[in-house]
C-alpha cells in the first residue's frame, strides 16, 4: 500500500511539473514574452527595460527554475492589469467558482443516477427512450447556448430568476443548471450502460432467485458495482468543468475564476492566466489521485 | 425487437442530421446567394420570414441588417471546415505517436504516455484560449491549436490497440520474414487499427464543434465580421431580448451537428466493435 501511495504521489508531482513547463513555455511561442505583455504602442526601450525587469533575458532553464521555486512559495507573480499578487486575486474568486462547481456536479450526479436507473430498469421501453433523448440533448447543447436560452425564457420572459449576479440562492439556479446539464447527460449514459451490464450478471440473477424485491436487487446489489466507473469519469470531468465555468460565469456575470480567466485573456494578463491554468491542473491531479487512492483502499486488486 | 428498431433508427437519424448539415455547409452558399457580409441599415433586426428592401429573410436579419440565413450557411461551412481539419490533424498526430509508442515500447512509450497525462490534466478550453491569446486570433492558428491539442485520446487508444495487435501471429510471421519495423507498422499494423481510430474521430468531433463554438463565442477565434457558429451566438448575445433568433438558429445547427455525430458514432461503434457506449 505504501509503495502504491509513493508511486502515485510521485507520478502526480511529475505530471504537475510537466504542466508547469507547458504553461511556462507557452509564453515563448512567439519568441518574445516581453513584447507580448507590453501594450502595442510601447517603445523598444520600454520593452527592453520590462524584459530585464521580468528577467526574460536570463537563460530559459534559470527562468523556469525561478518560476517553479516562486510558485512553490505561493508566489505566482504580479498581475499586469491589477498590479496585485496573482494568488490573492484567484483566492478572492475561488469561493464563487467552488460553489458553482459543487452545485453543478452535485445536482447533475443525482439527476444522472435517477435517470440512469430509470432507463436501465426499463431498457428498450419508452421511458428509456425518453431518458436517452434528455441525455442526448444535454450533451448536444453548448453550455453558453443553454445559458442564454435560460436567461431568455426564465429571466427575460417569465421574470422568475435574475439574469445574472451573485449573492442569493436565486442567483445560483440558472448558472448551475447550465453548467451541470452536460455532466447530467454523461452520468445518465454511464449509469444506464453499466447498470444494464450488471443486471445481466449471474449474482444479480441469484439475488432475484432468492426472492429479493426488485428495488433491493437494483439498489443494493447492482448499483454498487455500477458506481466505480461513474466516480472515475466524474473525476476526469473535473478538467473540463473549469472550461465550462469559463463561459457560464461570463454569461451570468458570476464573479468566479472563469470570468477572471476570460478577463485576464482579453487583457493579455499572462501571469494571471498561467496561475489559473496551473491551479486548474493541480485541482484535477489532486482529485484524480484521491479517487485512485480511494479505489486502492476499497479494492486491493488495484494496488497490484 | 423494439430495442433493435430503436438502435437502427438512431443510427439513421444521426446520419441524416450529418448529411443535412453537411449539405447546407457545402451547397448552401451556392443556393442562397446573398452576401453574408452585405449590410442594410434599412433592414435591421427583422424577424424571421420578413421582407425588407425587396429581399426575403427566412431567418431574419441582425443588428446591421445582414441576412441571418446567409451568415448561418457561411458560418456552418467555416465551423465544419475548422472542426474537420483540426480533428484530422489531431487524429493523425495522435495515431502516429500511439502506434510508434505501442510498437517500440521502452522509453519512447513511457515518454509519450506521460505527455498524454500531462496534457489531459490541463483543461482543454483554457489551454486553447491561452495559446490563442499568445499567438493571436486567426483562422490558421485556431485550426492548428485545436488540432495540436486533440492528439492525446488518439494516442492512448492507438497504443492500446497496437499492444494487442503486435503480439498476433501474423505480425510475428511477417517479422520472421525479415520485414522492417517501418513496413510492419505501415502495411500490417496501421490498417488493422484504422477503423477504430476513424470511429474515435466521429465521437471526438462533437467536442471539437463545441470547443470551436466556445472559442468563437468568447471572441478569441476567427475574427468578425467573418461568421462562424460561435461568433454568431457571441455577437447575437447582446440583442437577446430584441432579436432572440440571432442566438437560437446558430445553436440549433450546433446541436444538430453534435447529436448527429453522437448518434452516428454510437452506431459505428456498435457495427465496428460490437459494443455499447
Amino acid at each position: 500500500m505504501i509503495g502504491f501511495l509513493v508511486h502515485r504521489l510521485g507520478w502526480s508531482v511529475l505530471v504537475l511539473l510537466g504542466v508547469a513547463a507547458l504553461v511556462f513555455c507557452s509564453l515563448f511561442l512567439t519568441g518574445d514574452p516581453a513584447a507580448l505583455m507590453m501594450p502595442p504602442d510601447a517603445s523598444r526601450a520600454e520593452i527592453a527595460a520590462f524584459r530585464h525587469a521580468m528577467g526574460f533575458d536570463d537563460p530559459l532553464a534559470v527562468q523556469f527554475l525561478r518560476y517553479l521555486l516562486a510558485a512553490l512559495r505561493g508566489d505566482f507573480g504580479i498581475s499586469l492589469r491589477f498590479h496585485q499578487p496573482v494568488l490573492g486575486l484567484i483566492l478572492e474568486r475561488l469561493p464563487a467558482t467552488a460553489l458553482l462547481a459543487v452545485t453543478a456536479l452535485g445536482w447533475s450526479t443525482i439527476a444522472g443516477f435517477v435517470f440512469g436507473i430509470v432507463a436501465a430498469v426499463n431498457a428498450g421501453k419508452w421511458s428509456d427512450l425518453a431518458v436517452r433523448l434528455i441525455a442526448l440533448s444535454g450533451q448536444a447543447i453548448p453550455v453558453f447556448w443553454l445559458g442564454l436560452l435560460l436567461i431568455l425564457v426564465v429571466s427575460l420572459h417569465w421574470h422568475w430568476l435574475p439574469t445574472g449576479g451573485y449573492g442569493t440562492p436565486a442567483h445560483l439556479v440558472l448558472p448551475a443548471l447550465s453548467l451541470g446539464a452536460y455532466y447530467m447527460s454523461a452520468v445518465t449514459r454511464l449509469v444506464r450502460v453499466s447498470l444494464i451490464e450488471t443486471l445481466r450478471q449471474d449474482y444479480v440473477r441469484t439475488a432475484r432467485a432468492k426472492g429479493l424485491r426488485e428495488r433491493r436487487v437494483v439498489i443494493r446489489h447492482a448499483l454498487r458495482n455500477a458506481l466505480a466507473p461513474v466516480l472515475t469519469v466524474q473525476a476526469m470531468q473535473f478538467a473540463s468543468l473549469l472550461g465550462g465555468a469559463l463561459v457560464t460565469e461570463l454569461i451570468f456575470a458570476w464573479p468566479g475564476i472563469g470570468r477572471l480567466a476570460v478577463q485576464a485573456l482579453q487583457n493579455r494578463d499572462f501571469p494571471l492566466v498561467q496561475a489559473i491554468v496551473l491551479l486548474a491542473a493541480t485541482t484535477f491531479v489532486v482529485v484524480n489521485m484521491l479517487v485512485d487512492v480511494a479505489y486502492a483502499v476499497l479494492n486491493p486488486r488495484v494496488r497490484l | 425487437m423494439p430495442e433493435d428498431w430503436l438502435k437502427e433508427a438512431d443510427f439513421r437519424i444521426g446520419l441524416g442530421l450529418l448529411l443535412l448539415v453537411g449539405l447546407a455547409a457545402v451547397a448552401g452558399p451556392f443556393l442562397w446567394q446573398i452576401d453574408p457580409l452585405r449590410n442594410s441599415l434599412l433592414a435591421t433586426f427583422r424577424p424571421p420570414g420578413s421582407v425588407a428592401a425587396g429581399l426575403w429573410h427566412p431567418l431574419g436579419t441582425d443588428q446591421i441588417g445582414r441576412d441571418l440565413l446567409a451568415r448561418l450557411l457561411a458560418g456552418t461551412r467555416l465551423s465544419l471546415g475548422i472542426v474537420l481539419v483540426s480533428g484530422a490533424i489531431g487524429a493523425v498526430i495522435g495515431t502516429a505517436v500511439g502506434v510508434v509508442a505501442g510498437y517500440l515500447r521502452g522509453w519512447v512509450d513511457t515518454l509519450a504516455m506521460r505527455l498524454v497525462d500531462i496534457q489531459l490534466a490541463v483543461p482543454f478550453m483554457l489551454l486553447i484560449l491561452l495559446i490563442m491569446a499568445v499567438l493571436g486570433a486567426s483562422l490558421v492558428n485556431l485550426i492548428v491549436v485545436l488540432g495540436a491539442t486533440s492528439w492525446p485520446v488518439y494516442a492512448r487508444t492507438a497504443r492500446a490497440r497496437v499492444l494487442e495487435v503486435r503480439e498476433m501471429e501474423y505480425i510475428e510471421s511477417v517479422r520472421s520474414l525479415g520485414a522492417s519495423a517501418w513496413r510492419i507498422l505501415w502495411r500490417h499494423i496501421l490498417p488493422n487499427i484504422l477503423p477504430g481510430q476513424i470511429v474515435l474521430l466521429t465521437l471526438d468531433l462533437p467536442r471539437l464543434v463545441i470547443m470551436e463554438a466556445s472559442v468563437g463565442f468568447l471572441g478569441l477565434g476567427v475574427q468578425p465580421p467573418t461568421p462562424t457558429l460561435g461568433n454568431l451566438i457571441g455577437e447575437g448575445r447582446s440583442f437577446l431580448l430584441n432579436a432572440p433568433w440571432l442566438v437560437i438558429w446558430p445553436g440549433v445547427v450546433i446541436a444538430a451537428l453534435v447529436v448527429g455525430c453522437n448518434l452516428f458514432g454510437d452506431g459505428l461503434v456498435r457495427r465496428v466493435e460490437g459494443r455499447e457506449t
